[in-house]
């Protein structure tokens, strides 16, 4: 599964929330799927989905990755918040098609109730800028946390940092294990709908001790540089952790791994120390 | 015979790992495949009885199976057989030669007397094999490996058989396991009944680590329930499995996402997961407490039949199902099953393994699986549809993950206001 996925599949959840209509909704992740009919809200994940000349689907459907056919009949509305949507001739959406981002290819024939427009398409140069911008408010924002904390929790960041040197291999596994569960049990959480609140506060929470993780790789490689300012040294490892993340994922095939890895390890690492409370220590085997 | 001096000897220690890898994830091979799907195939298909007695075959065989192996656990306990390694190669050999017959001579089974004839000599091979392999853990694998060893055995073992055979026939199935068994059968004889002096070494380990974990520093106790405990947990996980597990490999909607599935990519997602589930269960073995291993199956088992549950009840006929849903089934096997390779040699000593594996392996892995499997069946043979059958095993996942903690909880409570200074 594509994690990229995800906020968008919260962002339509969000939407679809507000949608007195809505009772039920379906996701489609993977495979090609034809629908000749379908009870409820629809959302295509990384899947193919077509409904073909004749059928009837209630909607709205919502596109978050993926590509969406449509030969027959929407009857409420189509949202494109990514992916490929393609109305062909005598296709017909009887609410509105609201495209938001991603590839769209409407046929002059077909019949579209009402068709609004997000414009999210910057030119290139712009887009790069703002990307590197926020990106950049997002590091010094975790870096003043770092030096804060290195001020008043100056050991509990020294537990991550032992936790991620002299366990790398727990805490990754840690990592690994409990953002895979999460991940899936806010996405299951979130489709309840009810439960929606609870998944975004939980993802948001999950985002947090996934900073706490980079502060912790942060303040170990801060104390590793020649700074004699402590809070400084953890705000310099922070910063550039941000930079090896950066450039780490822009390497071929294994980047990601890398920055995934990370990542991760960080996570574990504030799991098993409670948050860096105490220092992790390992079952101790003899023999 | 060669000798083999102190100063050659630290090559030794690997070979008695990579022995104990090769026979169990073997070994647990030919469980998965040949005997699990493979009595069921042979009693449904080729002797043409019907799932209901064909679950009452299997019913027998769990509890033959059981019998034996508890009693030849006992029995090695008693007579000094667990630490005495030469004699377990032999017995073990002979088991081997049971099996390999009983392979060979699978596809001539054509009635239901020749079925229960060769199901029976199947749970005696089996009941006596059970505790004679899981006590070589003892003698090959020091107790700080033993989580990464296990890990080792679980993950090949179903990376394997998620990926061959990808068409389930017996008959065409017997002639392939018999062209592996019986090279592993000449080395296993020429091992068990020549001297070699590596074979003294690895005999001689058990000295050094065949104090298990939890029985450190003082030794669990067969009647304790530090042992029972973990045998009731265990039964529970291995019954809840293979009730559900079997269920949705023959079910049409799951069979696209399971091992059944005729797609290579999504065996091979299986097999990989299956490794890496392992691997992770084995780090988690070897760095945690018992106890958080305990709660990561629990919870894993839960989050995947609730899963499945709610995919059944909502999902619309003709989707193929998420690859999420076999990713936490595969998860949560992966994690117990290395940790049921573990942990019966982590509760034991030497002079305990016998009984312990024997009634560890017995009981909670093939009383509960064959007993599920067999109630798996009848629940198909008499027309309960797949999505009640889950909702019964969901009911028991769930149960066992909110009994778990609650009873950690409390225990910790009775500790707490047992302790001197709590008024």
């Amino acid at each position: 599964m594509n994690l990229t996925v995800i906020p968008l599949l919260i962002a339509a959840l969000l939407m679809m929330s507000g949608d007195r209509d809505v009772e039920t909704a379906q996701l489609m992740m993977t495979g090609n799927h034809v629908l000749e009919a379908h009870d409820g809200a629809l959302i295509v994940g990384e899947a193919a989905v077509t409904i073909p000349g004749g059928a009837q689907v209630p909607g709205p459907i919502y596109v978050i990755g993926g590509q969406l056919i449509v030969r027959g009949a929407v009857m409420g509305d189509v949202i494109q918040l990514a992916g490929t949507v393609t109305v062909e001739s005598g296709a017909r959406i009887g609410g509105e098609l609201q495209h938001v981002a991603g590839t769209l290819v409407v046929s002059d024939d077909a019949d579209i109730g009402r068709r609004t427009s997000l414009d999210l398409t910057r030119a290139p140069g712009d887009g790069t800028a703002v990307r590197y911008l926020s990106g950049a408010i997002l590091v010094l924002l975790i870096a003043g946390v770092g030096f804060l904390l290195t001020k008043k929790r100056n050991a509990a960041l020294d537990n991550l940092a032992a936790a991620v040197t002299g366990h790398p291999v727990a805490t990754l596994t840690v990592g690994v294990l409990l953002t895979l569960t999460f991940i899936s049990v806010f996405v299951f959480m979130a489709m309840t709908l009810v439960l929606l609140p609870v998944a975004i506060a939980g993802l948001l929470a999950g985002l947090v001790t996934l900073g706490y993780g980079v502060i912790g790789w942060g303040h170990l490689l801060g104390n590793r540089l020649p700074i004699r300012h402590q809070r400084l040294s953890t705000v310099v490892g922070v910063v550039l952790v941000a930079i090896g993340i950066q450039l780490a994922g822009s390497i071929p095939l294994v980047g990601d791994l890398i920055v995934a890895a990370v990542l991760l390890i960080g996570l574990g690492a504030v799991v098993v120390t409670y948050y860096g409370v105490t220092r992790f220590r390992p079952a101790v085997l003899a023999g | 015979m060669r000798s083999v001096r102190p100063a050659d000897t630290k090559w030794v220690p690997l070979v008695g790992v990579l022995a104990f890898v090769s026979l169990l994830s073997a070994g647990y091979y030919y469980n998965l495949t040949f005997v699990q799907l493979g009595l069921i195939d042979l009693g449904t298909r080729l002797v043409g009885m019907n799932p209901q007695s064909v679950s009452v075959v299997m019913a027998v065989f769990a509890v033959a199976a059981f019998g034996l192996a508890a009693v030849t656990g006992w029995m090695m306990d008693r007579r000094g057989w667990s630490s005495n390694l030469r004699v377990k190669l032999r017995i073990l050999f002979v088991v081997i030669v049971v099996q390999t017959v009983l392979t060979v001579i699978v596809g001539s089974v054509a009635t239901p007397g020749q079925y229960l004839a060769w199901v029976l000599a199947g749970a005696a091979a089996i009941g006596v094999g059970m505790p004679v392999t899981f006590s070589f853990m003892i003698d090959f694998v020091r107790v700080r490996h033993r989580g990464a060893v296990a890990a080792a055995v679980a993950g090949l073992a179903f990376f394997a058989a998620a990926l061959y055979p990808l068409e389930w026939r017996i008959e065409k199935f017997a002639p392939v396991m018999t062209a592996v068994m019986i090279p592993g059968l000449v080395v296993l004889g020429v091992v068990a009944f020549r001297r070699f002096d590596f074979v003294d070494v690895l005999a001689r380990q058990h000295e050094r680590f065949g104090v298990g974990r939890f029985s450190r520093p003082h030794p669990v106790g067969t009647a304790s329930f530090a042992f029972w405990g973990p045998l009731v947990l265990m039964f529970s996980v291995f019954f809840i499995d293979s009730l559900g597990f079997l269920r949705i490999i023959e079910s049409p909607a799951y069979i696209s996402t399971s091992w059944q599935s005729t797609e290579v990519g999504v065996r091979l997602f299986i097999a990989v997961t299956h490794i890496v589930g392992a691997a992770m269960a084995g780090v988690l073995y070897t760095v945690f407490d018992r106890r958080w291993i305990w709660a990561a199956v629990l919870a894993l088992f839960a989050f995947t039949h609730l899963l499945y549950t709610f995919h059944l009840g909502t999902a619309p006929a003709g989707i193929d199902p998420p690859l999420a849903l076999p990713l936490f089934y595969v998860l949560a096997v992966s994690f117990y099953t290395t940790l049921n390779f573990a942990l019966w040699a982590d509760l034991s000593t030497p002079a305990t393994i016998g009984l312990h594996a024997g009634l560890g392996v017995g009981i909670a892995g093939w009383l509960a699986s064959f007993l599920s499997t067999s109630l798996a069946l009848y629940s198909e043979g008499a027309g309960l549809t797949l999505l009640e059958h889950l909702r019964y095993v969901n009911a028991l996942a769930l149960l066992l993950a909110v009994a778990f903690p609650l009873y950690l909880y409390f225990r910790r409570m009775r500790r707490l206001a047992a302790s001197p200074g709590v008024s």
